[in-house]
């Protein structure tokens, strides 16, 4: 279910964090699903479980996640947090359109062709 | 815990430690890197308890470990040359675990079969070294240490083999929270598995910090400025600047945010923050890039 890649730059945290997001934003997670154990996936990956800890904490704190104390680690609704979650996008988005901007992009043709591709 | 008070240990008349001093809080995964002959095996030697320092201290949890049978019981170690008798098979070494540790699980031995496909009647002389390494762990593992003080550990497993022996470790790691020291080249494997990492050279710590510290404190910057413009960064502890083309890479010490937030303001083309791998941080640390260029000048 979670893959590292270790030819990534990013810190493994950053990656467990990432997939985890993508999991719960594409509904693979539902709401109120319990996520593996802080053991159960420092086992399976071999990573320290502090590092698991610290990306399920960050999850926690962008409003991802919810923990109950002895229970777990469960997916929130995703409706109550949606504006930050935009937030976040927007910035990855224009992260990615000063990419294409950088490779000879005019701003008016990338959205132009981001319309299309989203169809 | 595990504190380890300015050791000096003389060799023949060669310091091979030279007040080393290295503090493990229990729970945690210490990674002990360093150059060759830095001094790693000898202190890791003192840890368990089989050479006695000549100066400095040793506490484990506030006792001292040379001949401190009960402090002993706790720690299991794979050192570089594990011990086994000559003719004795797996099981027969396990009963010698089982009388020296006190934790002993047999239970935990049996399960392990399943984790260490190895005949347990088998002779110990007669496995690959890989094999022998395997049943090492598979030993420790049973005796259910609260330290484990591991010399590169995983050199000859398999990567098969290298995932799963790390994968219990882990599951120990946070289910019973046994504290790990482990020395290693593999510093790509260090970083997954470890939340503490300390660089030896010449018989001394010469760097003890969190991996979380290191990864939020030090970045990679790759910046490119405008054409013709090469600004005094200010404000910005650069550690290291190379330059290449137009691309400088810089090590700096902040976290990934501010250190980008710090060269907004010379409109950089492009800047890009990069987390550190802990094979540059060694490289840095050790002045290792200076060692490569003079290599090639020559």
């Amino acid at each position: 279910m979670i893959r590292l890649n270790y030819r990534d730059s990013k810190p493994i945290y950053e990656q467990i964090e990432e997939a985890f997001k993508k999991l719960i934003i594409s509904g693979a997670l539902k709401k109120d699903e319990r996520l593996p154990s802080v053991r159960a996936l420092a086992t399976q990956l071999s990573i320290n479980p502090n590092t698991i800890q610290r990306a399920y904490n960050e999850l926690e704190n962008e409003g991802y996640l919810y923990s109950l104390k002895g229970k777990g680690n469960f997916v929130s609704g995703l409706k109550d947090n949606s504006s930050e979650k935009i937030e976040i996008l927007i910035g990855e988005i224009a992260e990615r359109m000063k990419e294409a901007e950088f490779l000879g992009m005019s701003f008016d043709e990338l959205v132009l062709r981001v319309k299309e591709a989203m169809g | 815990m595990i504190e380890v008070k300015s050791l000096v240990k003389t060799f023949d008349g060669f310091r091979a430690l030279d007040g080393a001093t290295l503090k493990l809080e229990n729970g945690s995964v210490y990674g002990l890197m360093g150059p060759n002959g830095a001094g790693k095996t000898t202190l890791l030697r003192h840890i368990t308890g089989v050479y006695r320092q000549d100066e400095g201290e040793i506490l484990i949890d506030g006792e001292k470990v040379w001949e401190n049978v009960a402090v002993k019981a706790r720690i299991a170690s794979i050192p570089d040359d594990w011990f086994f008798y000559g003719q004795a098979t797996i099981k027969e070494m396990m009963q010698l675990y089982k009388g020296l540790y006190p934790s002993f699980s047999v239970e935990r031995y049996n399960a392990l079969k399943e984790a260490f496909p190895i005949d347990e009647n088998k002779n110990i002389k007669y496995l690959s070294k890989g094999m022998q390494k395997q049943v090492a762990f598979w030993l420790a593992l049973s005796s259910m240490p609260d330290y484990m003080i591991l010399d590169e550990p995983v050199d000859g497993l398999d990567p098969v083999m290298r995932r799963r022996v790390w994968g219990l470790m882990m599951e120990d790691v946070s289910s019973r929270g046994t504290t790990v020291l482990v020395s290693s080249h593999n510093l790509r494997e260090l970083e997954d598995v470890c939340d503490h990492v300390g660089i030896m050279n010449h018989g001394k710590v010469v760097l003890e910090r969190s991996l979380l510290e290191l990864q939020d404190n030090m970045v990679k910057l790759q910046i490119v400025f405008k054409e013709g413009e090469e600004p005094e960064l200010l404000g910005v502890p650069v550690l290291h600047d190379s330059k290449m083309g137009r691309v400088h890479t810089m090590i700096v010490r902040m976290c990934p945010e501010s250190a980008l937030n710090a060269v907004k303001r010379y409109e950089p083309v492009v800047a890009e923050a990069v987390p550190l791998t802990l094979e540059e941080i060694f490289v840095y640390e050790m002045g290792g890039l200076d060692n490569e260029i003079n290599s090639i000048l020559i």
